[in-house]
């Protein structure tokens, strides 16, 4: 858990000079009532023996980052509980979750609070010293689309570099491929997230798109599509979240190709722009029941063989 | 001795056996009219109108009816009294009969009033029938307004189309949405059975 956290440092960073000072004050609000959340929660089911388990500071983080810049602390601070609480406490803590808490919180308040989670974006800063040493971009900057969004109406010029560097408009922690990707190369190199789990994701995300693309259906290429949104991020820490992922390697490749494919679906296909986040949340749903099955067909060979 | 044995069911109907959070029955429609107060009011008045009814019913006829077709019997004398409510609704109420859609015939179908009907009513003398409907509706149907209240003051701020929370009270969407509703209710089970049912159930299992 540790190497999780360093990883999303330089994210953090990242989005501290794109979006301004006001992340660092939006994370320490996070993560105190994240803290005192999973206290509570722990107090009621180990008593006395209460202990904040360091996933739940993965979990603040990750919440965090995958908020709008402009997300009102109180809409922050309400998320976090109740995904720490009943994404995680109600079924018996650390190590018990079915669902990334991070992202039963997330869906909570992009459900209850439409406004603040889908409409009201924040441009980035360009110039040098940026978001370093200012509170957050004002009402100025207030109000203007994400890529996704812009794409969807064909109105997306901007081309591939800023989706890389990340000076665009969208969540804290989304907008810069090339530091998600640096910080998922560090978490497979230590053997911290499963490269299977990202590279079937992945693939399945970009066969299904690439297929509906040069088959006419949707406008985005498959590059774009893979670089625009909280794909990337989701993808390196939430799918990859070893509690609420599957364990046994075919499950796992399961696993993945059915979030790359949920995600592409509900992207296109509903109202909704992002479709990650509910993808993670319906595979995460499924994740025992693949293992099971698979469980079942190795048991069954073994006895044939 | 019987008014005892009265007020025995009648109080384990609202509370130890109580239909909703303890044998969870009607959770349908508990999930599905519990967004709006004055909906889900006209749905539990309903609700205890027809099994109090069905109930007294089933109870008087219950020597000259066959066994083998018994659910037939409880089924059409159900289904009269739904129909009795619907086109009343429809009569006197039309906004609401529109917004509880099929919800106020789906109380046909609602597990509470069979169940009532095939344990007590076909099996008690028409008293404890009728007093065994009237709590299995009135328990029934302060859960569900208790659940209503937390749904429509977080949903849209008020009660009853009244606001209270303010002008700047931020809507939490989820709470009139089908997810608010099993929040709502699975909190509510847990501190039931959680805080205030635990002695009850501590003393049966010692």
């Amino acid at each position: 858990m540790h190497k999780v956290l360093l990883s999303l440092v330089p994210i953090l960073l990242g989005s501290v000079y794109l979006f301004g000072l006001r992340t660092l004050a939006l994370l320490a609000v996070v993560c105190i009532t994240g803290c005192l959340v999973e206290y509570g929660a722990m107090r009621l089911i180990n008593g006395s023996k209460a202990k904040v388990s360091e996933a739940a500071l993965v979990s603040c983080f990750l919440f965090t980052l995958t908020l709008p810049p402009a997300t009102p602390y109180w809409v922050a601070v309400l998320g976090i509980a109740f995904g720490l609480f009943f994404g995680k406490g109600v079924f018996g803590g650390f190590g018990k979750n079915i669902f990334n808490p991070a992202l039963v919180g997330r869906c909570f308040v992009y459900i209850s609070f439409p406004s603040y989670l889908t409409v009201r974006w924040t441009e980035p800063f360009s110039s040098f010293p940026g978001g370093l040493i200012r509170y957050d971009g004002g009402v100025d900057a207030i109000a203007s689309a994400t890529p996704m969004i812009l794409a969807k109406s064909d109105a997306w010029s901007g081309g591939y570099l800023p989706l890389l560097f990340g000076n665009i408009a969208g969540s804290l922690g989304e907008t810069s491929a090339i530091l998600i990707l640096l910080a998922a190369i560090y978490l497979i190199a230590t053997k911290t997230a499963s490269w299977k789990i990202i590279t079937a994701t992945a693939g399945s995300f970009l066969t299904l798109n690439a297929i509906l693309y040069f088959s006419g259906v949707i406008a985005p290429d498959p590059l774009f599509s893979l670089m625009s949104g909280g794909f990337l991020f989701a993808v390196v820490f939430m799918a990859t979240d070893p509690v609420s992922a599957p364990v046994l390697d075919q499950a796992k490749i399961a696993y993945g190709i059915l979030i790359g494919l949920v995600a592409v679906i509900i992207r296109q296909y509903s109202l909704f722009t992002e479709g990650i986040m509910f993808a993670i949340l319906i595979a995460n749903a499924f994740g025992p029941l693949l293992e099971r099955q698979i469980r079942q067909w190795t048991q069954r060979k073994k006895v044939a063989a | 001795m019987t008014a005892i044995r009265d007020w025995k069911i009648f109080k384990d109907n609202l509370m130890t056996q109580n239909p909703v959070f303890v044998q969870v029955l009607g959770i349908c429609s508990t999930l599905a009219v519990t967004n709006v107060l004055k909906n889900t009011l006209v749905m539990c008045l309903g609700l205890i109108f027809v099994t109090t009814l069905s109930n007294l019913s089933l109870s008087l006829l219950r020597a000259w009816i066959p066994s083998r077709i018994r659910m037939m019997v409880e089924v059409l004398i159900i289904a009269s009294l739904v129909i009795i409510v619907d086109i009343c609704l429809k009569a006197y109420y039309p906004d609401i009969s529109r917004q509880l859609g099929p919800y106020v015939g789906l109380i046909i179908t609602n597990c509470i009033i069979m169940g009532r009907a095939e344990a007590v009513a076909l099996t008690s003398p028409p008293r404890t029938a009728l007093i065994d409907g009237i709590s299995s509706g009135i328990g029934y149907s302060y859960v569900l307004l208790l659940i209503a209240c937390c749904r429509e003051l977080l949903g849209t701020g008020g009660i009853w189309g009244v606001r209270l929370l303010g002008q700047s009270w931020i809507n939490w969407s989820i709470m009139v949405m089908a997810p608010g509703g099993f929040f709502v209710l699975a909190v509510f089970i847990w501190i039931v059975k959680g805080w205030i049912m635990r002695p009850v159930t501590g003393k049966a299992g010692a």
